[in-house]
Parts: structure tokens; sequence; C-alpha cells
């Protein structure tokens, strides 16, 4: 059983599929993750699939500092994601707020608090080629063995 | 028919093709060194002038901490923007990131602050806590008033007359701590800031 149980690790972190979900950001984060889908960095060949359908993915990429009118809707959006999921946080916002988060402004930073982040990538904006890494060294690890959890 | 099949079938087990298939066609995810990076020590005496962290322009991204008998700054990935300002303002290049030491070596560039303090007159209910909080004022005048009054003339802002007045702002560091402690926010510190290129030899 192990040789299959391998095989079906090794198909499925070469199938991620990728929502991405902007809670308030000023889209810098959101251009870099378009970037990736561009020719220079090409990210379905590395089996990266963007849907932007939760109930399609496998893991949600989160950009901008959470504004208010997510409070309930971020919550939504990941129980809409079949397990095995992760949530990655792309860029200063949703780690800190970064330069939205000052006195007076209703952001409410960290992401952290509202669903669980397994990778945050810090930047503002990340390269493309750290977001590409971070979601390649994470997808391995949140698929491996995933029937066996349960047992 | 057949013989296509057969062309097919052996270009499909050719080993180049099959590496091509499977494997990542562009060019490796690696950063170039001239790219700007989180700012890393260059292990150089940092004097806790703090001009790196005035320049900064997004909050907490940079803290000026002593460990031990040294100073030197820290830098929270979370929160800084990369922007390498703090690499550029700093006197001691104590900072570095990408190029930017370079050119600026190259280019005879650097950067000079200076603080204008603003005093809402409206606002300000006079109680003299920014004068009392100043860390300059302190060290020209340690007697001065809970008031915020002062003997001395070389402090940056005293009360006198009844009226908050700013006496020497080209002392000022920029530190805002009047600005934390004010309770109206009456008082404003801008900072302004001149790049200079010096003329090449």
């Amino acid at each position: 059983m192990k040789a299959v149980q391998d095989l079906k690790n090794a198909v499925r972190s070469r199938s991620i599929h990728v929502c991405y979900v902007n809670v308030g950001s000023c889209n810098g984060c959101d251009i870099e993750i378009l970037a990736c889908l561009a020719p220079r960095y090409d990210i379905e060949q590395y089996g990266i699939y963007v849907h932007n359908n939760p109930r399609e993915a496998d893991i949600l990429l989160i950009t901008g500092g959470f504004s208010p009118q997510w409070e309930d809707k971020l919550k939504m959006v990941w129980d809409k994601i079949p397990e095995p999921k992760a949530a990655i946080a792309i860029g200063n916002c949703p780690i800190s707020g970064c330069v939205f988060n000052r006195e007076g402004t209703y952001l409410d930073p960290p992401v952290s608090k509202h669903i669980p982040i397994s990778a945050e990538v810090p930047g503002c904006p990340p390269r493309p080629t750290e977001i590409l890494a971070a979601v390649l060294s994470l997808a391995p690890v949140i698929f491996k063995d995933y029937e066996r959890k349960d047992e | 028919m057949a013989s296509s099949i057969i062309w097919y079938l052996r270009e499909f087990v050719r080993g180049e093709w099959i590496s091509r298939f499977f494997t990542v066609k562009t060019p490796p995810l690696i950063t170039p060194p001239h790219f700007r990076g989180f700012p890393i020590l260059t292990g150089k005496e940092c004097t806790h002038c703090l001009a790196c962290m005035m320049i900064c322009p997004t909050p907490n991204a940079i803290e000026v901490l002593r460990t031990g008998d040294v100073w030197n700054p820290v830098i929270y990935p979370g929160h800084c923007v990369r922007c390498g300002m703090c690499v550029e303002a700093c006197p001691e290049d104590v900072l570095s990131t990408g190029v930017i030491l370079e050119t600026q070596k190259a280019e005879h560039t650097s950067y000079t602050a200076t603080f204008h303090l603003t005093i809402d007159p409206v606002l300000c209910k006079r109680c003299g806590n920014c004068a009392v909080a100043c860390p300059v004022n302190k060290e020209i005048d340690p007697y001065l008033g809970g008031t915020g009054t002062a003997f001395s003339d070389e402090v940056i802002m005293r009360i006198s007359d009844g009226e908050m007045r700013v006496i020497h702002p080209e002392k000022c560091t920029g530190c805002k701590t009047c600005e934390k402690t004010c309770p109206n926010h009456a008082i404003r510190v801008a900072r302004v800031v001149e790049g200079l290129q010096e003329a090449g030899e």
C-alpha cells in the first residue's frame, strides 16, 4: 500500500488548486499573484491551478489587511473549502496591516485571528518567486498521507 | 497510420521530451543579488542616531535595540516594505540591502532630515506635556518645570507667557515623543527629508 500512497502523494502535490481572496488590499499583492500566472513564472507548469472558487480549492491565498466587511464573510469562504486545506497570507497586510495599520483605521489584522493561517509570505508586495516557493513548500506537507490522518 | 503511431511512441520515449514534459521550463526561482531584500547588518557600529527609524515609512518595521553594550537596528519582516530608505538614511552604513550602498557611494548621494514642529493653538491646552516629555529638552535643561516652563532659552519648546512656544525646532531629532504624549493631538512633527547629491570629481 505504501507505493500507492507515495504515488498519491506525488500526484497530489503536483495538482494544487488555488483560490485567492482580497480582504482589503491595495491590489499590489494581487498583481504579484497575477504575475505568477504569466509566462515568466507560469505556475501551471508546477501543477498549480487558479480557480477562484473555494469549493474547488486546496489552498487559499489571502491578501489585504482585513477590512470590517470581511468579518463574517472570510470564515464562510474558509468553511467552503474541502479538506485538506491551507491558507497562506500573502504580503505584509494579512500579517501586520503594514502601512494601513495606523491609528483611526478600521482594519483588523492579522488575518490569523479569523482563520488558521499555515504560512506567511512577508513583503510589500512579495515577489512572485516567494509566493510560488511558499505554495510549493506547503503543498507536500498538507497533502501528505491525507487518508491516513483520520485512522 | 502505423508508422505515424510508431513515430509518436518513439517521440514520447525520448529522454529529452520526457524531462521537458515533466519538469519546469521557466528560469529557476532565484532572486538576483541587486534586488532589495530585508536589510541586513553589515557589522559596522550603530551610533543610535535613529535616522533609520525616522525615515521608515511603515509603522513598527524597524527598531534600534540594545543587546549588551551595542545598539543595533532590528527589522521586522512582517512590517518591512523593503524600500531601502533606512539603508540610505544611515550615516554609518550599518544596514545593507541590494546594491544601495554601492550606488550611494558611486553617486555621492545622501539624505538630511529636518523636523518642523507645528502646534495648533486651538487644540493646545498649554499643559506642557510635550516640553516635559521631550528627551532633548531634558538633556538641555534638567530642571525643566513640570508645567513645561524653563529658564533656559536653549530648549526646543517651552511654556512662556501662558503659551507653548517653539524656540529651537532645529534641535528636534524627530522622535515624536511629544506627539505621543500630547492629550489633544495638538502638536505635529513633520519630517522634511532632503536628498543631496554632491558634484562628482
